[in-house]
């Protein structure tokens, strides 16, 4: 059973008064401790995509299943605890040290004042972002918003990881340390679903796929299936 | 001269001066399954075409001893010629591309027999972005020339794969307009018909 599982997922979306197909009969599996990364361009459902691996949006039709839990049903006991949605914006907390983001997070799902401090500084440390937690939210560059962004979910311990865009805005070395950062959370077990807006986000992925006029198209599961096996590819309707 | 042999030959000895079986052995640590030598024996009739056409000379004095092991370097002919072929491979990777795309398009005839293969392509070249690792490397470390090689040969794989994964997805949506407006064209026709 995968960690995480769509089937022929289909959803739509209201355009200027008529609906376009975002995700046309989508399938998707995620195992523990792979890597998914997805390429489109804007508004190609992207984030939509994301939004329905979450919980946080109901497919119009299909199934999306959490280690074998429907996430329609199961959904408010699942997000914020076995899947860890990375929110890169901080607006509410902008002047607040980084560290207290955290610490929130844990606070809010029933964490003890001092359980919440090491947990929200192991899981900054564990991102490279020990010297980020004494900052000003404000103050932080982009590769930083995004170790905090990630160490915010992490300190949840989720099973799977939700990220939208990590790279986008950073600098090219730094592009290549979260890259990194997220092939290594990967390699410790954790599941890994990204979204990114630019190819060469897709390196070192255990699948990649491309998302597009409703379609989901992937790269063979690194040594586990032939190419010809893919079950990401649409079925015979294309 | 038309060799990728000679050529990369010559490439190692302008890295670093040195002599045929060295050579013969860096060549094989340096392209691995890329590009092969035949035999040892290869890397001394390239080292003879290098050296008639002025592209390298015999470092003085390392013709000595029992064994003479002949250093080679670069001669400025050779360092200018070498720049002149690494440039020239911009226009020849296109042409090789060109030949890719003339032979696709001989199937727009069925434009769904197309587009198959564009989707297998698409595929294929996403399997290579996963197969791309992120290359790592402090360039002040003392292989420094080696992780900035790594680095350099792993960002435009990653350049090179994400721009075939773009125009196939731009191919794709051509060629499904063409089936879309033949099917739209056979229907218009059979129309009268029904």
């Amino acid at each position: 059973m995968s960690l995480l599982e769509l089937r022929h997922v289909c959803k739509r979306r209201s355009c200027g008064g008529r609906k376009v197909v975002v995700l046309d009969d989508a399938t998707l599996r995620i195992d523990a401790g792979e890597l998914v990364a997805v390429w489109g361009l804007r508004g190609s459902g992207r984030t939509t995509l994301l939004r329905l691996a979450a919980g946080i949006d109901a497919p119009d039709s299909g199934t999306v299943l959490f280690a074998g839990r429907d996430l329609l049903k199961h959904g408010e006991e699942i997000l914020g605890r076995e899947i860890g949605y990375c929110q890169k914006s901080f607006r509410a907390g902008a002047g607040r040290a980084a560290i207290d983001e955290v610490i929130v997070g844990l606070l809010v799902k029933g964490a003890a004042p001092a359980e919440a401090r090491a947990r929200a500084r192991e899981a900054l440390e564990r991102v490279g972002g020990e010297r980020v937690g004494a900052r000003r939210i404000s103050e932080l560059d982009s590769g930083e918003r995004v170790r905090l962004a990630i160490a915010h979910a992490l300190s949840l311990q989720p099973r799977l990881l939700v990220i939208d865009e990590p790279v986008a805005g950073v600098d090219l070395r730094e592009r290549d340390e979260v890259l990194l950062l997220l092939r290594s959370l990967a390699d410790e077990g954790v599941a890994i679903l990204m979204t990114v807006g630019d190819l060469t986000g897709l390196s070192g992925a255990d699948q990649s796929l491309t998302i597009g006029d409703g379609e989901l198209c992937g790269s063979p599961r690194r040594g586990l299936e032939p190419v010809a096996d893919l079950s990401l590819r649409r079925q015979a309707s294309v | 001269m038309q060799s990728s042999v000679n050529w990369a030959l010559l490439g190692l000895i302008i890295e670093r001066p040195s002599y045929a079986y060295a050579l013969a052995q860096r060549f094989e640590r340096t392209y691995g399954d890329a590009l092969s030598l035949s035999s040892v024996s290869h890397a001394y009739a390239a080292l003879g075409t290098l050296k008639d056409r002025g592209l390298i000379e015999e470092l003085p004095g390392t013709r000595t001893g029992r064994q003479p092991k002949p250093h080679y370097r670069a001669t400025a002919r050779g360092l200018e010629d070498y720049h002149a072929w690494l440039i020239g491979q911009v226009a020849e990777e296109r042409k090789r591309q060109k030949v890719f795309l003339l032979q696709l398009t001989a199937l727009t005839r069925d434009p769904e027999q197309a587009m198959k293969i564009v989707e297998d392509y698409e595929q294929a070249c996403l399997g290579e972005t996963c197969t791309t690792l992120i290359a790592t490397g402090d360039e002040d470390a003392p292989d420094g020339a080696l992780a900035l090689q790594a680095r350099l040969i792993a960002e435009e794989k990653r350049l090179a794969v994400g721009a075939k994964i773009a125009w196939a997805r731009y191919a794709r949506s051509e060629l499904k307009a063409l089936a879309n407006g033949r099917a739209g064209g056979l229907a218009g026709e059979r129309a009268p018909n029904q």
